[in-house]
């Protein structure tokens, strides 16, 4: 157990079927990780899960399988389903709007972004192989020769719209990264709604009182804070 | 529906109004129907705040009858800003409401013989012109509180706020919405500043006792209205995203791909879009109690819009639209929504578009009248503008005219008109529309349907890159279109895929007029509008040389993708080629 426990934070405390879930994605948290970043879980009320909504739309970077298709990352990192991923209308990787998931790979440092279809001539010139892609040709994915390697590595993904819900909760229960500046501006920004929502928070496994977390002493210098968000 | 209301402001004795039937009109609304009467009825070469210029209202064809999504109401005159014509139109509870009282239209002209001001009340019995100068300045919502005391609240009213009556350039006419608040606009152009020309502050328009508009065919329109229902219904984007977050859901994909003009276009991405984005300005209109889904008419099923309350959870304006949240946010370096919100609420209330109004103040940064990121300087500009202090009527004629004052090189214009929320560097198919529509940089312009559905230009193919020409000018001539029959634009996104919700849009038109329309009936109604406002413009002396893009969006690298706007001049010249 304690091992576990080290492998990833407070695995322990999730349910049988998210850590099988988990699992299946063959990620690993080496020691060295675990050591070097504060590792923080937040107890939830679901119905608070919109706090977080801010953070997902700028981004969270996880740490994943690489090297592989957009397809595949959204199925098997994200447990997409298919109908998620037809609900998936604009995909951006790296900022550039990608219309065959199939041929866009995903590499370690890639940011991806999910949305659901968008209004306007503009929402629509952005949907992935749509109409008038040629809009925006100028900007389009292509994939570049050789960058298919693949292993771990660490993702950004952001979700905007409809995907919050539908892939947030997954996501912030799969536990991610942020960089110290911008955990500290996602607490500076929580409402006094947030924290009645809260039923406790740790750091690394010891409960901490959650006024502490205001001050950033306690990041010690950290690049990084690895987050992840429990229900109940 | 088959009258025009005609009012001579520079009658003997005062304003004259005078009913005539629609004659040669006929069968035409919104935007064709502006269109048709500037284009045949006012000189080309003429002052648009002068007397030969000419303020057209008119609802949509299926306007106060029990179609979804019928409310939009166009204004078209000759642009003060543009030089050449405008249509702009708008949301609100005015459209259905003329169009009830049995008007295809109220036609503006004349020169006013002295300073007067006017309010023109119209219902069933009539029309009445009365002078009153204690309008004279008014705010819009201050303006509307009086009109309320004085008509009740069962109207509705087009007005015109204190940078219409000084004439401005950027100067919008207001349109009440459900709840009696001035807060739609049809904003771009300049058209509140003809208005204000013709001493008309403003039209209160009372329905009481009569009819819905009838169909022809009460029962094929009310199966094809059920059909269209379902349509925007079960579409992803008018049945979830739209009423969801509204129009300002585009914050962050724009931003995503670089493509969110930020800083005055300077480059592709804002730091600070997640705070001020669609999902976020949701968020917060729910938890201080205004609304996250709500109409803008009676009928409207998307429900793009809501209603934004302040920190107390007191009312501080409608929903912003994209547009104004990137204008006065994004473009400005500004990402505190509420000071957003407050930018929106004064200028619907001194009367002032948006877009042109938050690309004015982008420039004014540039220029070093304050600093990019600073909302409360944001905010105070735009009491200049309703001041009308000097330096507020160099910034209330617009981008351009702010531009010149301050010796700024890079003004995002296209026939003096600012251009909206998306860069056409990064999307460069909309650059095409920005260039070549008549009526200036517009993202409506070009919104609409596509080639697929309506078959308008024949087969496209979209790799090639005269393929963005192409498919230009078939949005162009749809849009044109649709904002000829009155509907919402953004009824487009269902019909766009779903090719039975245009059927059944079209077998709407075809009910209630027992008409036999076409999908090609349609594209031919979209290039006739489109070919007269070409030749006025002609007429007006545009050249081809207007259509075109300021020449810094072809040398100045756009960040973070670093793209230059590619399309040649001699395939912007093809666009109209039909
Ligand atoms: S969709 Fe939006 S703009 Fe269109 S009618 Fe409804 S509320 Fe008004």
């Amino acid at each position: 157990m304690q091992k576990r426990r080290d492998r990833c934070l407070s695995f322990f405390l999730l349910p049988e079927d998210r850590i099988a879930s988990i699992r299946k994605t063959n990620v690993t948290f080496g020691r060295k990780d675990m050591e070097s970043y504060p590792r923080l879980a937040f107890r939830m009320e679901e119905s608070r899960l919109l706090s977080f909504s801010r953070l997902l739309q700028q981004g969270v970077t996880i740490r994943c399988r690489v090297g592989c298709s957009v397809s595949a990352f959204l199925r098997e990192e994200l447990h997409a389903k298919d109908a998620t991923i037809e609900k998936i209308q604009s995909i951006m990787l790296d900022g550039k709007p990608v219309d065959n998931l199939e041929a866009a790979y995903v590499s370690d440092g890639s940011t991806i972004a999910l949305s659901a279809a968008m209004p306007g001539l503009v929402g629509a010139t952005l949907r992935r192989g749509g109409a008038y892609a040629s809009f925006r040709t100028a900007i389009t994915y292509h994939e570049g020769a050789d960058i298919r390697r693949s292993g771990e590595g660490f993702i950004r993904i952001k979700l905007f719209n409809l995907l919050m819900a539908e892939l947030g909760p997954d996501l912030l229960q799969r536990g991610f990264f942020l960089t110290s500046k911008e955990f500290i501006g996602f607490i500076a920004g929580l409402s006094h709604d947030f924290w009645q929502g809260c039923r406790q928070v740790t750091l690394n496994s010891e409960p901490i009182d959650p006024l502490k977390l205001r001050d950033p002493a306690w990041l010690f210098h950290k690049e990084q804070v690895f987050l992840i968000v429990f229900l109940g | 529906m088959d009258k025009i209301l005609r009012i001579d402001v520079g009658a003997d004795g005062g304003p004259k109004a005078t009913t005539v039937a629609v004659g040669e009109y006929a069968g035409l609304g919104g935007r064709a129907l502006t269109s048709a009467i500037v284009s045949k009825e006012v000189p080309p070469l003429c002052h648009p705040l002068g007397g030969e210029n000419k303020l057209v209202i008119a609802p949509g064809l299926l306007s106060g009858s029990a179609g979804s999504m019928s409310g939009r109401i166009s204004v078209g005159c000759k642009s003060p800003l543009t030089g050449g014509i405008k249509e702009s139109n708008s949301g609100g509870q005015p459209s259905q409401v003329l169009a009830r009282l049995g008007y295809n239209a109220i036609v503006l002209e004349g020169n006013p013989k002295d300073n007067t001001l006017y309010k023109v009340f119209i219902n069933k019995d009539g029309v009445k012109i009365t002078p009153d100068n204690s309008l004279r300045m008014l705010p819009n919502y201050d303006l509307i509180a009086k009109m309320k005391a004085e008509y009740g609240d069962k109207i509705a009213c087009i007005s015109i706020g204190p940078a219409g009556e000084m004439k401005m350039c950027a100067a919008s006419v207001a349109f009440t919405d459900m709840e009696l608040r001035p807060t739609r606009h049809a904003g771009r152009g300049g058209v509140g500043a003809v208005m204000g020309a013709k001493n008309i502050k403003v039209i209160v328009l009372d329905d009481s006792g009569m009819p819905i508009r009838a169909p022809k065919d009460p029962q094929k329109f009310q199966d094809a209205n059920k059909r269209f229902v379902n349509g925007l219904k079960s579409h992803p984007v008018t049945g979830q995203g739209l009423p969801a977050y509204g129009t300002n859901v585009l914050t962050n994909i724009l931003n995503e791909v670089g493509g969110y003009p930020t800083y005055n276009f300077k480059q592709g991405r804002f730091d600070g879009a997640a705070k001020i984005s669609g999902e976020t300005q949701a968020e917060t209109e729910t938890k201080r109690g205004g609304l996250a889904t709500h109409g803008c008419h009676r009928g409207c099923v998307i429900q793009c819009s809501g209603v934004y309350h302040d920190k107390d959870g007191h009312y501080l304006t409608k929903q912003p639209e994209y547009e104004t949240v990137w204008a006065h946010g994004g473009n400005c370096g500004i990402s505190d929504l509420d000071k957003i919100a407050m930018l929106d609420f004064l200028d619907d209330n001194y009367g002032i578009d948006t877009i042109e109004m938050g690309a004015t103040i982008a420039v004014a940064m540039e220029a070093g009248l304050a600093k990019f990121g600073d909302a409360d300087a944001a905010i105070q500009l735009v009491h200049e503008v309703g001041k009308g202090s000097h330096l507020g009527r160099i910034l209330g004629n617009g981008a351009a005219m702010t531009g010149k004052a301050f010796g700024v090189e890079r003004v995002p214009v296209v026939k003096g008109q600012a251009m909206p929320a998306y860069d056409p560097r990064a999307v460069q198919g909309i650059g095409v529309t920005y260039a070549t529509s008549p009526m200036g940089a517009d993202h409506t312009a070009g919104y609409a349907v596509a080639q697929n559905v309506l078959k308008v230009g024949g087969d496209v193919n979209a790799l090639k890159p005269e393929g963005q020409v192409e498919l230009s000018r078939n949005l162009q001539i749809a849009t044109a279109a649709i904002d000829s029959t009155g509907m919402c634009l953004f009824i487009a996104f269902a019909v766009l895929d779903q090719p039975e919700t245009f059927q059944a849009l079209l077998d709407m038109l075809n009910a209630f007029y027992g008409l036999n329309l076409t999908g090609d009936g349609v594209t031919e109604l979209g290039k006739k509008v489109l070919s007269m406002e070409r030749d006025f413009n002609a007429r007006a002396g545009f050249t081809p040389q207007h259509d075109r893009l300021p020449s810094y969006f072809k040398s100045e690298k756009f960040a973070p993708h670093n793209v230059t706007f590619g399309v040649k001049d001699e395939d912007l010249d093809k666009v109209f080629n039909w």
